[in-house]
C-alpha cells in the first residue's frame, strides 16, 4: 500500500466547503501572497523552489469545532494538513512537503482561564509566550517557557515541536510545563489530552500517559486547540555569570562543575567552543575587544528568590573561576544574558571564503547528546562543516554551544548546536543537496556517539528524516503502529520524520 | 537620490581589529573593505545612536519581563583591557 497523503486536491468544490465550515471569507485564503508568507519558517530555505511548499489554501479558525470540520473534510477528500503557529521552528515542522490546507492557528490566541488557586493558565494556542506573560505579570506569576523566539514564537508551535527552554533546568520544557490539551486529532475527533482525566493534575496513574504522545510530534498526530498550562512564582531575581577560559577543555570541566553544584536555582549553562567565539569577534559588541587569550565562554544563569539566589551567586563565582576561569564583567555578564531570550531580532550575515561580509540564513544543527561525548562531537562536527565551506563556498561555520537540558536536572545532557550560515542566494538543486548531506554528516555524528539527532528542532527535514527510523531502532515499529492507528489517511502532516512508512 | 548627512556625519574610522572599525564611541561597524558585496549603506549619526541606544533598551526591557531585579557580581572585567573597561 502506498502512502495515500498525496499532492493535493483542492479545487473550487472544496473551496466552497471550507468557507461553508467558517463562515467568513476573510478566514479562507487561497491567494498566493497568503500562501507564501505561511511556507517558510526561519530555517535555510530551498528558495530556489520556494512555490514547491505552498500550502493550497490557509485557514484561520477561531475554535475547536472549525479545526474538527476542517479535518475532517480533509478525510473525506484525501488532503493534506499542515498545522502552523508562529512559524518561528528550525526544521521544516510547518513547511508544506505537499501542499494542502494549512491550518493557522494565530486567531486562537485567547487567554480562557487563569486559575491562581490551582495555579493553571489556560489559553489558545495562538498566544506568544511574552504576550501572555505581560498578562501575567499582574498577578505575581509567569509562564516560564523561554525559546531563543520568545518574542515571536507560539505556545501551539511550542507544544507541536516539544520546545526546548532557555530555563528548562529550572522549570522544565515546554512538554513539563503543560498540564493538558484540547487536541482535534487527524479524524477530526475532538478530545482531552491530560494526566489521566484531571485537566489540572501533574500526575495521574491512570490509563496510558499521553500526554507526551501530544507534545513533539511535529504536528503529525493532531492540532492543539486549547492547552492548560503550568504557572510559578515570578521570580524575584536573575543573575547572570559569564566566565572566559584560555582553553576549551578549561571550559568543559568548569561547565561540568557547575552543573553538578546542586544550586536549586540554576536555570542553565552554556558552553561557547572557540568557533563561537572567533564569530562573534567579527560583530558582536561584547566580544570583538577581548584578548585573543578568551577562547571559551561559559554563562550560568540563575532564577527564584533573592534569599536563594544571592548566595548561590557566590558560589557561582566560585566555582566558575575553579578551573582557571576569568569573570567577564556585570555589563557582559547581564547583558549578553538579556540577549539570549531573543536570536531572532539578531542580524545575520557571514563570510564567504574572502571574508567578504554576506547575508546568509542561519542554520542550527541541533543534537541531545550527554556530557561525555561533546568534546569529540565537537571536533567532528566542525571538520564536516569545514570540508563543505571550502567545496561550495556558501556555507559559514558560526560556531558550536553546549546548553544544559535536562529538565530539572542540568548536569548529563545538552542542547548541543552548530550554528552554520547558508548564503541562501546562491541556493540552487546542487547546493540545496550539498546542505542536506551535510546535515546528514553531522546527524550520524551524534548518532555515532548515541545522542538524538534533534534536541528541540524536530527531525523533520530530509537530512534528518531518514534517519529517525535508525534512531527510533527497535521501537520504530511502535511508532508506525501508533501513527497508523491515529492518522489512518497520512493527511496530518505528511511526509515528516519518514512516517510515511507506516503506511508501506 | 543623493542623501546629505551634513552635519550628521559620522568622524572617521578608528580600528579596532583587523575586521572591524569603530567611529563612534562604543559602536563597532564592521570594515567596510569586506561590505564591498552587501555595501553598507552611508548613516546619519543620529540614526547610528538610535539603533545603538534601542538596543540597551531592548535588553533593559527583556531583565524587567523576566525578574523584578536584576542581580550583579558587582565585580569588573578579569579579560577586558582597562581602555574598554
Amino acid at each position: 500500500m502506498s502512502p495515500v497523503a498525496f499532492k493535493s486536491a483542492v479545487d473550487d468544490h472544496v473551496l466552497a466547503e471550507l468557507r461553508a465550515i467558517i463562515g467568513d471569507d476573510a478566514r479562507v485564503r487561497p491567494d498566493q501572497s497568503s500562501r507564501a508568507f505561511r511556507s517558510r519558517v526561519p530555517a535555510p530555505f530551498p528558495v530556489h523552489r520556494w512555490a514547491d511548499h505552498f500550502p493550497d489554501v490557509v485557514i484561520l479558525p477561531r475554535t475547536a469545532q472549525e479545526v474538527s470540520e476542517v479535518v475532517k473534510l480533509a478525510n473525506r477528500h484525501r488532503i493534506p494538513i499542515v498545522p502552523r503557529a508562529g512559524g518561528t521552528g528550525l526544521s521544516d515542522g510547518a513547511v508544506p512537503l505537499r501542499g494542502g490546507i494549512m491550518i493557522d492557528c494565530k486567531l486562537m490566541n485567547q487567554i480562557h482561564e487563569i486559575d491562581l488557586v490551582d495555579r493553571t493558565v489556560t489559553v489558545g494556542p495562538g498566544i506568544n509566550m511574552l504576550k501572555l506573560n505581560e498578562e501575567l505579570r499582574k498577578y505575581g506569576v509567569i509562564y516560564p517557557d523561554d525559546p531563543a523566539s520568545y518574542p515571536c514564537s507560539l505556545v501551539g508551535g511550542r507544544i507541536g515541536t516539544g520546545g526546548w527552554s532557555l530555563l528548562g533546568s529550572r522549570y522544565g520544557h515546554t512538554r513539563d510545563l503543560v498540564i493538558s490539551m484540547e487536541v482535534v486529532l487527524p479524524t477530526g475527533e475532538i478530545v482531552e489530552i491530560a494526566e489521566g482525566g484531571g485537566r489540572k493534575l501533574r500526575k495521574s496513574s491512570t490509563g496510558l500517559t499521553l500526554k507526551q504522545l501530544f507534545t513533539g510530534h511535529q504536528g503529525t498526530l493532531g492540532i492543539t486547540t486549547q492547552a492548560t498550562l503550568e504557572l510559578v512564582p515570578r521570580p524575584e531575581v536573575e543573575f547572570a555569570a559569564f566566565f572566559a577560559f584560555d582553553d576549551y577543555m578549561k571550559a568543559y570541566e568548569t561547565t561540568g562543575i557547575l552543573t553538578r553544584s546542586g544550586l536549586a536555582t540554576l536555570a542553565g549553562v552554556v558552553l561557547f567552543d572557540e568557533w563561537k567565539i572567533a564569530y562573534l569577534r567579527r560583530d558582536d559588541e561584547a566580544y570583538i575587544p577581548q584578548p585573543d587569550s578568551v577562547k571559551a565562554v561559559v554563562a550560568v544563569a540563575m532564577y527564584g528568590r533573592k534569599c536563594e539566589v544571592e548566595p548561590a551567586s557566590k558560589e557561582v563565582m566560585r566555582l566558575g573561576r575553579s578551573a582557571g576561569g576569568k569573570y567577564l564583567g556585570d555589563e557582559i555578564s547581564a547583558g549578553d544574558w538579556a540577549s539570549r531570550h531573543d536570536r531572532y531580532a539578531t542580524p545575520l550575515h557571514g563570510r564567504d571564503l574572502d571574508g567578504q561580509a554576506v547575508l546568509m540564513s542561519w542554520h542550527c544543527e541541533d543534537a541531545a547528546l550527554n556530557y561525555s561525548v561533546l568534546p569529540q562531537v565537537r571536533e567532528e562536527w566542525h571538520a564536516i562543516v569545514a570540508r563543505y565551506r571550502e567545496q561550495y563556498g556558501i556555507f559559514d561555520d558560526w560556531g558550536m554551544f553546549a546548553y544544559t537540558s535536562g529538565p530539572y536536572k542540568p548536569w548529563a545532557d545538552y542542547l548541543v548546536e552548530i550554528d552554520v550560515g547558508i548564503w541562501e542566494q546562491k541556493l540552487n538543486d546542487e547546493n540545496w543537496a550539498a546542505w542536506v548531506s551535510c546535515k546528514r554528516e553531522i546527524a550520524e555524528v551524534s548518532l555515532k556517539y548515541g545522542g538524538s539527532i534533534t534536541a528541540c528542532h524536530g527531525a523533520t527535514r530530509e537530512g534528518d528524516a531518514e534517519l529517525v527510523p535508525d534512531e527510533m531502532g527497535s521501537a520504530w515499529p511502535v511508532v508506525k503502529a501508533i501513527k497508523r492507528a491515529l492518522d489512518p489517511n497520512n493527511i496530518m502532516n505528511p511526509g515528516k520524520q519518514s512516517l510515511d512508512e507506516a503506511y508501506e | 537620490m543623493i542623501f546629505r548627512l551634513g552635519e550628521q556625519t559620522p568622524p572617521p574610522a578608528k580600528r579596532i581589529t583587523d575586521t572591524v572599525i569603530e567611529r563612534l564611541e562604543h559602536q563597532y561597524e564592521v570594515d567596510p573593505g569586506l561590505m564591498q558585496i552587501t555595501p553598507q549603506q552611508d548613516m546619519p549619526v543620529w540614526d547610528s545612536r538610535r539603533i545603538f541606544n534601542a538596543r540597551w533598551d531592548h535588553l533593559d526591557w527583556m531583565h524587567a519581563h523576566f525578574a523584578d531585579e536584576v542581580l550583579l557580581a558587582g565585580e569588573e572585567s578579569e579579560t577586558m583591557p582597562e581602555e574598554h573597561s
